[in-house]
């Protein structure tokens, strides 16, 4: 494909040369016919040299030929799913579900506040009952880590048939006697309980090591210290009591509009599935004329004709449910009024503040929404008169919302929706937290090898440097998977630690996780880089920077690195592409969780669970349907990608260029 | 009286602490990553180690490196004793057992057996793509190097290596799937229904259909080929021009044709070189696992690539298990537990070992090279 497609590109190539034939006398006569530009060596037609060269050029616009067919390829399957989005939206337009989700959207912001509300007050119990909280936790790991280990032999005991006397006395025995074997094992390193006393804890160990092996229930001081915490929570709730109540009476405020949602919901998803149904038919039906009218045997087309005639579909009624649809629009809006009504009643009883930070965090978070869910309900009566269900869907809506969107859901009952918001913002904070990470180190260490360092020294780092850049990504990633999140957890529930924002964490792949693996990708990538600007800089000016008695950190910091300031611009900047369009690592660790990180937590939003732009095209490309709006979504967030890493690569070719000149 | 003691300055130069201090700091930057380097690469050795390594000769777990890959079964006997059998040897012992006896049976998929079929599949995937991109890419370094003088279709050909270099792997996966998977012309009697365009070829009643090549080891293998083309014409076209101009002078003085004078006083001294630098490429075609996940690599596979074929050629065509896809299913699918890591581990540490070997061996030839070659 590449020969056939860049001969063209090789014609204008083939200059012939320009000299002049000198003597046309001792051409031979039917040479003499051509042109004169021609050398008189030259053999004419198409030589077996230049046939060469053709090759060789056809070779080099292979490369070109691949940039366009990718160029193009990315277009072709991406840029149906904008009329195909449309036309998505314009069903959940037209079938009344966006009616639905006006309300459906306050209410959801009811429900988040309800859950924060909640978290606050579970915060509020837990953090003054943290001493009994930790206490309960570590015995129960302790015996759960101890029960995981003999379980297996357990079992076996309870499971075989007792007091029989076929020979099963022995293989008991045997059982007994592994049983033992594995307790040993299970206590012979048991978890850490800094909490417990050491009394405690030789108490719970030896209540363990002695108990029988049919024993399924707690130890007593498990079961003891589980009644602490439970009697801890009473105490610490009794203070709590009005809050307790605000909530309910809160959660309850919400029932009327959520019942009215669910009968709506019932109603647009039927017509939905109607308007589904009539789309395929008008798509089966054009099939049948297009087969029909390739069709030359007159007999056949007639009957595809026919065919195609009987699957015309009936335009669906959507007019009648929509109208029992736009009748409830007044009792909705009562319905939004009361709510309203009832939440500004209750943001006056919420507590001004708790007296554990983290259920003052939520709190707080809880207050800064609240003025938010007010406005949407205020508004949420004129939405609901202005909407109309005729409004045309125009293709810029279908680019906007996926350009704006912070949804990405796909594959539910409900609407799909298709917003990269989510995906480019975890793909751009696991940049940030990697290139935090990797600019300082990865600059820093190029700046000590080539300046600092001796020459032996540096003949140790570069190759080690040189040779991370070899990992394969997909390895670092299985090492964040199993390594590196699992102890990121361990230290962020130590004690001494819990000053860290987002300490302890939740989930153990985040973006934190992702943008430490990637900020080990890009170090080699910006210290090669860096390196070699500073390299390249003219030793001129070291010793001239020297000569004027600079010392060498002097020397450094004021003439080197100014002077290798662009390269090192370029660097950073290719590290930064490289890790945008890094795909396994992120696939592996970041979390894949779809969902813009809750910036409430403040920097403990870098522990949160999130998915890329690289990420959801490998999990999801492989399972959707060829030709699919999904599908071609995918190709869109691709298009994005090129044309993202592209940019960010063109800037970084012009720094070099610049020092170049 | 003029004292000349009094001019050189007495005590530790001014900034000196901040000398100490900056010095120290950037080489405790530079040294940590090395230290975290060395942490991971103990961390893997340490963990893979028992799984390939045996203290029995002849030392390396033959059988894991030679092994089909199959399920894992984990299961008690009446003793209480723990047996683990890939799937093949469990079927053995239920059918000596007759199935009796076997109590807390858990599953863990792609963990038993060995790692023969990923690794047979990775060698599959960069042989064939290291062909195809050593072909074209040299061809176009050698127009680059020799033929090409200054024009918009070598400017325009730069343009396009700089921006494919820059490419994300996972776009080329795309584009590989859109390209290679579906839309590649073949010729066949019964073209399917996704084709893109039928030409018939009046030949029996063959067509030539754009309908892709499918998930197949071809498909990867151009992608992958496509890939890595940049990085082989880059490194290509630096060797040939290492070449002295002088060699070409002499064989062009002789009346020794353009071509002559590349196939003969060109390419057999920039050959080491190129080769060299292609080493690099192929440690990257290794590691990729983006543009093989849609276009040639499949999780679980009975045979290895070259069982149950017709004819040679149909293992282009087939789907092939690959090293680092299979690490990828191994972290990402089946859950982490003790009975899983001598296969996450082990074939960590092999594929480790196998990119470790490539890029050393690359430094080792290049620095030998730099040496040697010095006109």
């Amino acid at each position: 494909m590449g020969i056939v497609g860049s001969f063209s590109d090789a014609h204008f190539l083939a200059k012939p040369d320009q000299s002049p034939s000198t003597s046309p006398g001792t051409m031979a006569p039917e040479e003499r016919s051509l042109p004169a530009t021609r050398h008189r060596f030259q053999r004419q037609g198409f030589s077996y040299e230049r046939l060469i060269k053709f090759f060789f050029a056809s070779n080099a616009g292979l490369t070109i030929v691949i940039l366009i067919l990718i160029i193009v390829f990315l277009l072709k399957e991406g840029l149906g799913f904008f009329p195909g989005y449309r036309r998505e939206l314009e069903t959940y337009r037209i079938a009344g579900l966006e009616f639905v989700d006006i309300s459906r959207k306050n209410l959801t912001s009811h429900e988040q506040l309800t859950s924060l509300l909640n978290r606050a007050y579970f915060a509020e119990i837990n953090g003054k009952s943290v001493r009994e909280m930790r206490r309960t936790q570590e015995a129960s790991a302790l015996f759960n880590a101890f029960t995981d280990q003999i379980a297996p032999t357990r079992d076996l005991i309870l499971n075989n048939p007792q007091g029989e006397t076929d020979g099963n006395s022995g293989m008991l025995a045997s059982l007994r006697a592994n049983f033992e074997i594995q307790r040993a094992k299970a206590l012979d390193s048991p978890l850490p309980t800094p909490h417990l006393t050491a009394d405690e804890r030789k108490h719970l160990i030896e209540s363990l090591r002695t108990r029988p092996a049919e024993a399924t229930d707690d130890p007593p001081l498990v079961a003891a210290l589980a009644g602490e915490f439970a009697a801890a929570q009473q105490k610490n709730s009794e203070p709590l009591q009005a809050y307790r109540a605000t909530i309910d009476v809160f959660e309850a405020a919400g029932s009327d509009l959520g019942s009215a949602i669910m009968e709506m919901t019932e109603l647009v998803t039927a017509t939905k599935e109607k308007l589904q149904s009539a789309d395929i038919l008008e798509k089966d039906r054009r099939t049948l004329l297009a087969a029909a009218s390739n069709e030359k045997n007159p007999a056949e087309r007639e009957k595809l004709l026919a065919e195609a005639q009987a699957a015309l579909a009936e335009k669906p009624d959507i007019e009648t449910p929509m109208q029992a649809l736009l009748e409830r629009r007044p009792d909705n809006i009562r319905l939004h009024a009361e709510l309203r009504l009832a939440s500004a009643e209750i943001f006056k009883q919420i507590p001004l503040s708790l007296s554990e930070s983290d259920a003052n965090r939520l709190l707080n978070a809880a207050r800064s929404a609240w003025p938010v869910f007010l406005a949407g309900l205020d508004a949420a009566p004129e939405k609901i008169n202005a909407w109309k269900h005729t409004d045309p869907v125009p293709l810029s809506d279908a680019i906007i919302s996926f350009l704006t969107g912070r949804d990405w859901i796909t594959g539910g009952e409900w609407q799909d929706f298709y917003g990269i918001l989510p995906l480019a913002i975890g793909s751009l904070m696991i940049a940030i937290v990697a290139l935090v990470i990797a600019i300082p180190v990865g600059i820093g260490s190029a700046i000590y090898v080539n300046q600092f360092a001796a020459r032996r020294e540096q003949s140790l780092v570069k190759p080690v440097i040189e040779f991370i850049q070899a990992i394969p990504s997909v390895v670092l990633g299985f090492i964040g998977i199993l390594v590196f999140g699992t102890v990121l957890r361990e230290i962020s529930v130590m004690d001494s630690l819990q000053w860290v924002p987002g300490f302890p964490i939740e989930e153990r792949l985040n973006i934190f996780t992702a943008g430490c693996l990637l900020a080990l990708m890009s170090i080699p990538t910006i210290f090669s880089l860096a390196e070699d600007a500073l390299n390249n800089v003219p030793s001129a000016y070291a010793e001239a920077s020297e000569a004027l008695g600079a010392s060498k950190v002097q020397t450094t910091f004021r003439v080197m690195i100014p002077a290798a300031f662009s390269g090192m611009l370029a660097a950073i900047l290719l590290g930064f592409g490289r890790v945008i369009g890094e795909t396994m690592v992120v696939l592996l660790v970041a979390g894949n969780r779809i969902k813009i990180p809750d910036f409430t937590a403040g920097l403990g939003v870098f522990f949160q669970p999130t998915h890329t732009l690289t990420g959801i095209i490998a999990q999801e490309l492989g399972e959707v349907p060829l030709g699919s709006v999904h599908y071609r979504a995918l190709f869109v967030v691709g298009i994005l990608l090129f044309v993202v890493v592209l940019g960010i690569n063109a800037t970084a070719h012009h720094f070099v260029n610049r020092v170049k000149k | 009286m003029f004292d000349p003691e009094k001019l050189i300055r007495k005590g530790l130069p001014k900034g000196y602490f901040k000398d100490i201090l900056v010095r120290s700091l950037l080489g405790g930057i530079t040294y940590l990553i090395v230290l975290i380097a060395v942490l991971l690469f103990a961390k893997i050795i340490i963990d893979g180690a028992p799984a390939i390594f045996t203290s029995k000769f002849p030392f390396v777990d033959i059988e894991f490196l030679t092994a089909k890959n199959e399920t894992l079964h984990v299961f008690d006997d009446a003793n209480g004793t723990r047996h683990q059998l890939p799937a093949s040897k469990y079927s053995e012992y239920v059918s000596t057992h007759q199935g009796e006896n076997i109590y807390n049976e858990q599953t863990f998929s792609y963990s038993g057996g060995g790692i023969a079929g990923p690794i047979a599949g990775t060698a599959l995937l960069t042989v064939g793509s290291i062909i195809l991109a050593l072909f074209f890419g040299v061809s176009a370094a050698i127009y680059l190097a020799e033929y090409a003088k200054q024009s918009p279709f070598i400017h325009a050909v730069r343009l396009a290596i700089l921006n494919l270099a820059g490419i994300p792997s996972i776009v080329f996966g795309l584009f590989g799937f859109s390209v290679f998977v579906l839309a590649v012309p073949v010729i066949t009697s019964t073209p399917s229904d996704r084709t893109l365009l039928a030409i018939p070829l009046f030949i029996n009643d063959w067509v030539l259909s754009f309908q892709g090549w499918n998930s197949s080891l071809i498909a990867g293998c151009a992608t992958l080929a496509c890939m890595i083309l940049p990085v082989i014409i880059t490194a290509s076209e630096e060797s040939l021009r290492a070449v002295p101009q002088g060699f070409r002078d002499a064989s062009l003085a002789m009346g020794g044709t353009r071509w002559q004078t590349i196939r003969k006083c060109v390419l057999p001294y920039s050959l080491p070189g190129i080769l060299t630098s292609s080493l690099l490429a192929i440690t990257r075609v290794a590691g990729e696992t983006a543009p093989i996940m849609f276009t040639a690599a499949v999780a679980a596979k009975d045979d290895f690539p070259w069982q149950g074929l017709g004819n040679p050629f149909d293992i282009l065509s087939s789907q092939v298990q690959a090293l680092p896809y299979h690490i990828y299913t191994l972290a990402a699918r089946i859950p982490n537990s003790e009975y899983t890591q001598r296969a996450q581990y082990g074939s960590v540490l092999v594929f480790l070992i196998l990119v470790a070997v490539l890029s050393f061996g690359s430094m080792v030839l290049r620095a030998k090279m730099r040496s040697k070659l010095k006109w």
